[in-house]
């Protein structure tokens, strides 16, 4: 289903031979294209095969009350990446930590992450956060670096972004921008989303089930046109599987390997 | 100058013109202003002099490391084996005289084999040691005038005499002292600061002026002590950089790495921010003549092959990321998680900065719950320090909520699993279990609303413990 990237073939001048440097300047191109695919086969066939891993992503919460699904999404996107040392950067003010409290490790060792890899980092004001990002994704300590900004910062604007972006680029890390209560502007992101929680599929008892997400593509740099898409979040395979838009069982019920039967209730 | 002296206001310093009318100091004010009716008085300040002594000083780092004061007028500079950096010792003293006449100072400069005959010499501005005259003993006002009773005016009669009688007669002190002005014994000096293991200095014919030019020489230095580094088998653990303005002023940068390092690009970076990060701009004024790059901390680092293919080693990436950040934000805004043992949800798992490597290894390793195929978390990726309270409506007192208003928004709930008991801690009581002791049961539920957000609520308190239990929001789930 994924699809390869295109590769743009460098072409060689006459006579010349490839240099070390060419070759490996290409190689490192290769695997800054390469692209993270979500594990829905829905939404990756329409990104053609994934978002850009070396790039800077937005993703936006629906209203106020899906900022907390805004950045759920992104830190499951950032474990979608092959487990490796590098270590996830999660980087948030003051502000955003009072207003929508800190992370859990329990909760994030459950949704298949491992809370070992999170480092945290807590500024000030935006000023720093922002410096620490560029900081976090220039350095090769990172796979995935996470920024929260809370409200329209005006320092939040193209320059900024445009240079995680480059960074991120560079380095080939994966840089999610979470914007808690805030409109989009003009940004320098590959792609920009708008994530709102969705009813799960229930379990027995009318439990509430998987972590069960409404995306929408609201901006391709890529070309890519705007689409909506339901994805639930499945912590055994680390991955997003296409949840039936109309909010049915049959997406749970049916798959017998993760199904509800091994269920204990509390 | 007048300064209060037992009293009476007395003449602590004069310039050269009331030296001129006969006025020395000591001298009581009445009397001075009785020879000279129109004398310009001000207070004496030694604190400022301190401070401007201070100030010579740092000016005069640009010599050598080793720099102390001597108060109230002195400066001791330890240049042994720093004189080629001027030239030779001549040089130093006519540079160092001209740049302190350049602010109006005058000054002796005299130069010895040990601290105590070269200030003997300053002081009294002798040529020789043997011609300063025996007050440069500092033994007391008896002792110097025995000696000169029995005709021994200088250091120089008293060289040549036996020093045995000398010590039963006038007491050790003046014996030590003696031979240190004669250059027999040499104390070294204190410097004000502790000397760097390395330092590599830059000296401009033409004092240079553009950030440009003071960063590049910044690097060619920074890459010489890398080298000095390397040979000594240490990474500096500390890096300060002081920049000479041709008008006496100092600068001075300083910068601290969490580990070892002798990566001169790695320095060149957390110079720049250090740079950026002042809060006033450097000033060059008419330039820096001299730049010196100081390595005060180091520590031993190990020399490390590296591949031809550069291998990126994340760990250590990681190691100087955090120590960037540390360093900027300040250590305790760079954490990790960690866990403690507790079923107390916010006391279960702490926060802990990432610096503090030492200790690392006592922390009890971290044994995570891990994720069962088709559960939803039990817990919430998210937690609120202090829970929130929310306003609750349930089916019948024990039941499950049916609604709750949080933020002034109402959540009609649509799915719910619970309640999760989670007694408190009694056995932490001194009075151990009883009910409503201490803390209060709180019951869990996991609920979702009408709109699919999933939430962490609980009751606090069971209706026999507590006759209204209050509702609050604890966490959120993806």
């Amino acid at each position: 289903m994924n699809k390869k990237p295109n590769h743009i073939q460098p072409t060689l001048s006459a006579g010349a031979f490839p240099s070390v440097q060419g070759m490996w300047k290409q190689h490192q191109s290769d695997a800054a294209q390469s692209s993270l695919p979500f594990g829905a086969p829905y939404v990756d066939e329409r990104l053609r095969g994934g978002i850009t891993q070396a790039g800077l992503h937005e993703f936006f919460g629906g209203t106020k009350a899906d900022s907390h699904a805004a950045a759920a999404f992104a830190l499951l996107l950032a474990w979608r990446l092959p487990e490796s040392d590098a270590g996830i950067f999660w980087i948030s003010g003051d502000k955003e930590r009072q207003t929508s409290g800190r992370l859990y490790p329990y909760g994030l060792s459950e949704m298949g992450g491992d809370p070992a890899r999170m480092l945290l980092v807590q500024t000030a004001d935006l000023r720093d956060a922002l410096r620490a990002a560029a900081d976090a994704i220039r350095s090769k300590a990172a796979s995935a670096v996470i920024l929260e900004t809370h409200g329209n910062a005006r320092l939040v604007d193209l320059t900024s972004t445009r240079r995680l972006a480059l960074a991120a680029a560079e380095t080939g890390v994966l840089a999610l921008l979470v914007r808690v209560d805030a409109v989009p502007m003009p940004s320098a992101a590959r792609t920009r989303w708008r994530i709102c929680s969705a009813p799960s599929a229930p379990l027995p008892g009318n439990a509430p089930g998987l972590p069960t997400f409404d995306i929408s593509l609201l901006r391709h740099r890529g070309g890519t046109a705007p689409f909506e898409a339901r994805v639930t979040w499945d912590h055994a395979t680390r991955s997003f599987f296409d949840a039936p838009l109309s909010g049915g069982l049959s997406a749970i019920v049916t798959d017998t390997k993760t199904g509800p039967e091994s269920r204990q209730r509390a | 100058m007048v300064e209060k002296q037992r009293g009476a206001m007395r003449l602590a310093a004069c310039d050269p013109a009331a030296h001129a009318l006969g006025l020395t100091a000591g001298m009581a004010l009445a009397d001075a202003r009785a020879r000279v009716p129109d004398l310009a008085v001000f207070d004496h300040d030694p604190v400022a002099d301190l401070n401007l002594l201070g100030w010579l000083a740092d000016g005069c780092e640009r010599y050598t490391p080793a720099c102390m004061l001597d108060p109230p007028q002195g400066l001791l500079l330890d240049i042994t084996g720093c004189e080629h950096v001027s030239g030779d010792e001549a040089r130093l003293a006519k540079d160092l005289h001209a740049r302190l006449s350049r602010h109006g100072l005058t000054c002796r400069i005299a130069s010895g084999g040990t601290p105590d005959s070269a200030q003997a010499k300053a002081k009294y501005a002798a040529r020789a040691i043997s011609d300063v005259p025996v007050e440069a003993l500092d033994g007391g006002n008896k002792v110097h005038k025995a000696l000169r009773r029995a005709g021994l005016r200088s250091i120089g009669d008293l060289a040549v005499r036996p020093r045995k009688p000398l010590a039963a007669r006038f007491g050790k002190a003046v014996v030590v002292r003696l031979a240190r002005l004669l250059e027999e014994e040499d104390p070294r000096i204190t410097p004000r600061r502790s000397l760097p293991i390395i330092h590599v200095t830059q000296n401009f014919a033409e004092p240079i002026s553009r950030t440009n030019d003071v960063l590049a020489t910044i690097e060619m230095l920074a890459g010489d002590a890398a080298l000095r580094l390397q040979e000594r088998g240490q990474g500096g653990r500390r890096f300060e950089i002081r920049l000479f303005r041709s008008d006496g002023h100092v600068a001075r940068l300083a910068v601290d790495t969490g580990t070892p390092t002798r990566d001169a690009a790695l320095l060149m970076r957390l110079i720049r921010e250090r740079i950026d990060a002042l809060s006033d701009p450097l000033d060059p004024g008419f330039g820096y003549d001299l730049i010196r790059l100081e390595v005060p901390i180091a520590e031993v680092l190990a020399n490390v092959q590296v591949g031809l293919e550069t291998k990126i080693d994340t760990d250590a990436a990681a190691a100087a990321l955090i120590d960037r950040l540390s360093v900027r934000l300040g250590a305790e805004r760079v954490r990790q998680f960690h866990a403690r043992q507790s079923h107390i949800p916010e006391r279960a798992a702490l926060e802990r900065a990432a610096q503090s490597d030492a200790s690392k290894a006592d922390w009890p390793k971290a044994d995570w719950p891990k994720s069962v195929p088709g559960e939803p978390a039990m817990r919430p990726f998210r937690l609120f320090e202090t829970p929130q309270p929310i306003e609750v409506t349930a089916g019948f007192p024990e039941g499950e909520p049916r609604s709750f208003r949080w933020r002034r928004h109402v959540h009609r709930v649509t799915r719910v699993e619970g309640p999760e008991r989670i007694s408190p801690e009694w056995w932490r009581h001194p009075r151990g279990y009883a009910p409503g002791n201490g803390s209060l049961t709180r019951d869990y539920y996991r609920v979702e609303d009408s709109e699919g957000r999933r939430f962490w609520l609980f009751r606090r308190g069971l209706y026999d413990e507590i006759e209204r239990p209050l509702w609050y929001l604890h966490g959120i789930f993806a």
